[in-house]
């Protein structure tokens, strides 16, 4: 298992190597200028040259490259072009709204999606199948902003009770963070409850058909020791498997709904620095959600183990 | 202890823990002003980054030798006198006693005579002065000298002008940073410091009151008189969603709103708590830029055919929709309803539009059908809509327009270019001025036309430049008023751009906030909130 562990990390520098490559040339070759924006509308094009050749842009991409990953062989993402900041200290501050939304997302997410799919596939075919079905489509239909603005006017402005906008930081109380966290986890985990819910309706309904399952009721086993003991485990490795690869879809959503609701988190701070052309920023966040997802799928691998004993690596 | 035991102790003791934090104070929460600004705070440096944004927030740390008033007359600031020798060479300046720095320290004239120099490099009419500069040096802690090799009767206005950037005061370790660096320190002598550690740039931007801060007796006008802060507190609060920042101002969750979008300002009417104004009185100046440097925008009678199809109603309305108070026609260069407006020379643009006029200039100028490549930045409501009208209307005189559909930050990049079209050049890109700007012409450049100096798209027109050269040297308002007129006539038969109209935006706030004024900038001072 170790070795095992020990591999794949190894493998992630490759990984992470080409996404660099790739996002280094991408970033190079799209138009754009930072010292456009910088010198601000009412500059002239000389003083444009200069902050140019002043942030090192006119240099060749081969200079820039180099040294972009030789810093980053040390440690150092750079600093942001427009904000003259470490681009870690800018990432690091960002962090925390970010992963609070995502963790808060994917527990709701999973609490009720997954029940939601077990009950679907054990009466399927009745109105409940139908209804969870139905959400689900609905889920998968709706933008994340439709979603985030119609919760944020029904239960921020008509009932006033949950805050419109903005983030609370976990050091100033559990109740201020969550309260913030409500409605954009919501808006973000509708698509990715919907999508857990499908896939656990569908594996349910392959594993109640198996042969143990049915003797298991032929012995008696109660139903819910069934779904929930038998049926589900033996369910649970496609269902673990989308909710890894659906952390994509909320690294995605993270980037409206953050916007959508004034959540200073890493998915905003990705927007801005995509719009100003602040390349080290750009740079250094890809290559962060890069490194997550491959985490990500890691960790899943692993959890197969837990789920299935005849998985061994 | 069992595992459940453990788990539940533990998820007790971490609630109560986080549930005990300390909520702010119904006196705190009135003392702290909550704002939304028009875009992020990406840097804090406003020597540096000329946005408006960054000047905005640079008022409120760093203070100004002068400041102009609502009549655009410098009044002083930090300083107590001038003398201005009678060949009007030698200037020299003495600061107000008891000005102090954030870190405590005081504010000397060196510090300021290093400030003038970084200014002098980004500045159009620092450029000016430093060009005539003979002698710039602190005769003692609270004097300094600047001797000039010919008069420069526009110099007040220059050190309190409201355009970027302005030449704010920093102490002289911050001001030797060269003028193309950022500078890492944000001290100044202002009325609120920067609290640097809560600095979240894109989320939030907070400032403390300076306590030491010496205000003028004066009362507050614009950039001068005494700027004395009701709150202990200003928080800006960025919100990249108009709707969400629309909501939260409805909520209570911010105080002050300075671009609220128009389409919501229905919305923000129907709420009895919040009041909307006008921003700023001198508004913008639309503008459709020109490439001069390649055809078909080489021709003057081929931009001029373009002046006769720009219907300014059709372009504002897309702007500011159904709202005519916030728009007016405007048959000139300078910003309407300002001393130097004038409509001399203006009748292409406030004659009846004509097609057949257009199309005859056209065919004059030589137009053959090759595609005119316009640069229009999807990502900016007004810039869209110009965009959208401008097309629609060189359609109808039989221009063949590429229709760029972009981001600003690409037309940015991309108007910088002098290639031709087919190298990656252009022909066409919108953007607005701040009527604060189009005033006079000390900082208007889109009115500059020395070529290859001038803003993007290079126009070449001595008679424009003649007329400024005139403005400059005038002794009074008349003979500044006469240039303008000179530069209004020329300009409107070389057209280095067409105006599209001008137009004003409102602002908003929550009805428990007082003392917003309207002006170029929002003006924190005089604030309060109950």
């Amino acid at each position: 298992m170790w070795a095992y562990i020990f591999r794949r990390v190894l493998a992630t520098i490759p990984v992470m190597a080409i996404v660099a490559l790739f996002v280094f040339s991408l970033l190079y070759l799209a138009p754009g200028d930072p010292a456009a924006v910088i010198a601000g509308d009412q500059a002239s094009p000389d003083d444009v040259e200069r902050i140019r050749a002043s942030l090192g842009l006119d240099r060749p991409y081969l200079v820039r490259f180099g040294e972009w990953v030789f810093n980053i062989l040390r440690g150092d993402l750079g600093t942001s072009i427009f904000t003259n900041l470490p681009v870690s200290h800018m990432i690091m501050q960002r962090v925390e709204p970010t992963l609070s939304l995502m963790v808060v997302t994917l527990v709701l997410s999973v609490t009720i999606a997954v029940p939601m799919g077990v009950v679907a596939a054990w009466k399927q075919g009745t109105h409940a199948d139908r209804a969870v079905m139905a959400f689900a489509v609905l889920g998968f239909s709706v933008p994340v902003f439709v979603v985030g603005y119609v919760l944020a006017y029904v239960f921020a402005l008509e009932l006033d009770w949950l805050p419109v906008q903005g983030y609370t930081p976990l050091s100033q109380g559990l109740w201020p963070w969550f309260e913030n966290l409500i409605l954009p986890s919501i808006a973000l985990g509708t698509v990715y409850i919907a999508l857990i819910a499908r896939i656990t309706r569908a594996t349910m309904l392959e594993v109640l058909s198996q042969d143990y399952i049915r003797t298991a009721r032929a012995k008696g086993v109660g139903q819910r020791a069934i779904l929930f003991l038998h049926a589900l485990k033996n369910a649970a490795v496609p269902i673990v498997t989308v909710i890894g690869i659906g952390i994509a879809l909320l690294i995605g959503g993270a980037v409206v709904t953050e916007s959508v609701f004034a959540i200073p988190g890493l998915g905003r701070l990705t927007v801005d620095a995509i719009l100003r052309r602040d390349y080290p920023v750009i740079q250094g966040v890809v290559l962060l959600f890069s490194f997550v997802y491959v985490l990500v799928n890691l960790v899943i691998d692993l959890l197969y183990t837990l789920f299935d004993p005849r998985i061994r690596y | 202890m069992d595992r459940r035991s453990f788990l539940q102790t533990g998820a007790v003791v971490a609630a109560s823990g986080a549930l005990a934090a300390p909520a702010l104070s119904q006196g705190a929460a009135a003392r702290t002003l909550r704002f939304v600004p028009q875009a992020n705070l990406a840097n804090y440096d406003p020597i540096w980054g000329t946005q408006f944004v960054v000047r905005n927030a640079s008022m409120l740390v760093w203070d100004t030798l002068y400041g102009i008033d609502n009549t655009f007359t410098p009044r002083r600031q930090m300083v107590e006198s001038e003398e201005v020798s009678s060949d009007g060479l030698t200037w020299t300046f003495r600061l107000r006693s008891g000005l102090r720095w954030h870190d405590g320290e005081p504010v000397r004239a060196q510090d300021c005579v290093v400030s003038l120099e970084r200014w002098m490099v980004r500045d159009g009419m620092g450029q000016m002065i430093r060009a005539l500069k003979q002698e710039l040096v602190a005769t003692d802690d609270r004097t300094f000298r600047l001797r000039l090799s010919a008069p420069y009767p526009k110099m007040l206005l220059a050190l309190g002008k409201n355009n970027t950037p302005i030449a704010f005061m920093m102490p002289e370790r911050i001001a030797r940073t060269d003028p193309f660096q950022q500078i890492t320190e944000y001290v100044g002598s202002g009325p609120m410091r920067f609290n640097r550690n809560e600095w979240v740039p894109g989320a939030r931007a907070t400032w403390t009151k300076f306590d030491q801060y010496v205000p003028r007796d004066e009362a507050p006008n614009w950039l001068s008189g005494g700027k004395r802060m009701m709150v202990d507190r200003v928080e800006w609060i960025i919100q990249p969603d108009p709707a969400t920042a629309s909501a939260a101002l409805q909520q209570g969750e911010v105080d002050w709103w300075e671009t609220p979008l128009n389409d919501l300002i229905p919305v923000l009417r129907r709420n009895r708590n919040i009041r909307i104004d006008v921003a700023d009185p001198l508004g913008n100046v639309g503008c459709l830029r020109f490439n001069h440097l390649h055809a078909p925008f080489n021709d003057p009678r081929v931009r001029q055919a373009v002046a006769w199809v720009v219907n300014q109603p059709d372009f504002m309305g897309a702007v500011v929709g159904g709202d005519a108070a916030l728009w007016k026609q405007m048959n000139g260069f300078f910003t309407p309803e300002t001393p130097n407006y004038t409509e001399a020379g203006g009748e292409i643009l406030s004659r009846p539009r004509s097609v057949a006029d257009a199309r005859r200039l056209l065919q004059e100028g030589g137009y053959n059908g090759q595609p005119v490549t316009m640069l229009v930045a999807q990502d900016i409501a007004a810039l869209s809509a110009m965009g959208q009208v401008a097309n629609a209307a060189l359609r109808s005189i039989g221009m063949n327009v590429d229709f760029v559909a972009t981001d600003w930050g690409t037309v940015g990049a991309r108007r910088a270019s002098r290639e031709p079209v087919a190298r990656g050049g252009w022909n066409i890109f919108f953007t607005w001025f701040a009527g604060a700007d189009c005033t006079n012409p000390a900082s208007y450049l889109g009115l500059r036309a020395h070529g290859d100096g001038a803003w993007f798209g290079w126009p070449s027109d001595p008679a424009i430049e003649a007329g400024r050269d005139k403005w400059f040297a005038a002794a009074n308002a008349a003979e500044e008023k006469a240039a303008c007129e000179e530069i209004n006539r020329a300009a409107c038969q070389s057209f280095p751009f067409v105006p599209t109209g001008f137009y004003r935006a409102y602002q908003s706030w929550r009805s428990n906030v007082s003392g917003v004024t309207a002006g170029p900038l929002p003006w924190f001072w005089g604030v309060s909130k109950s």
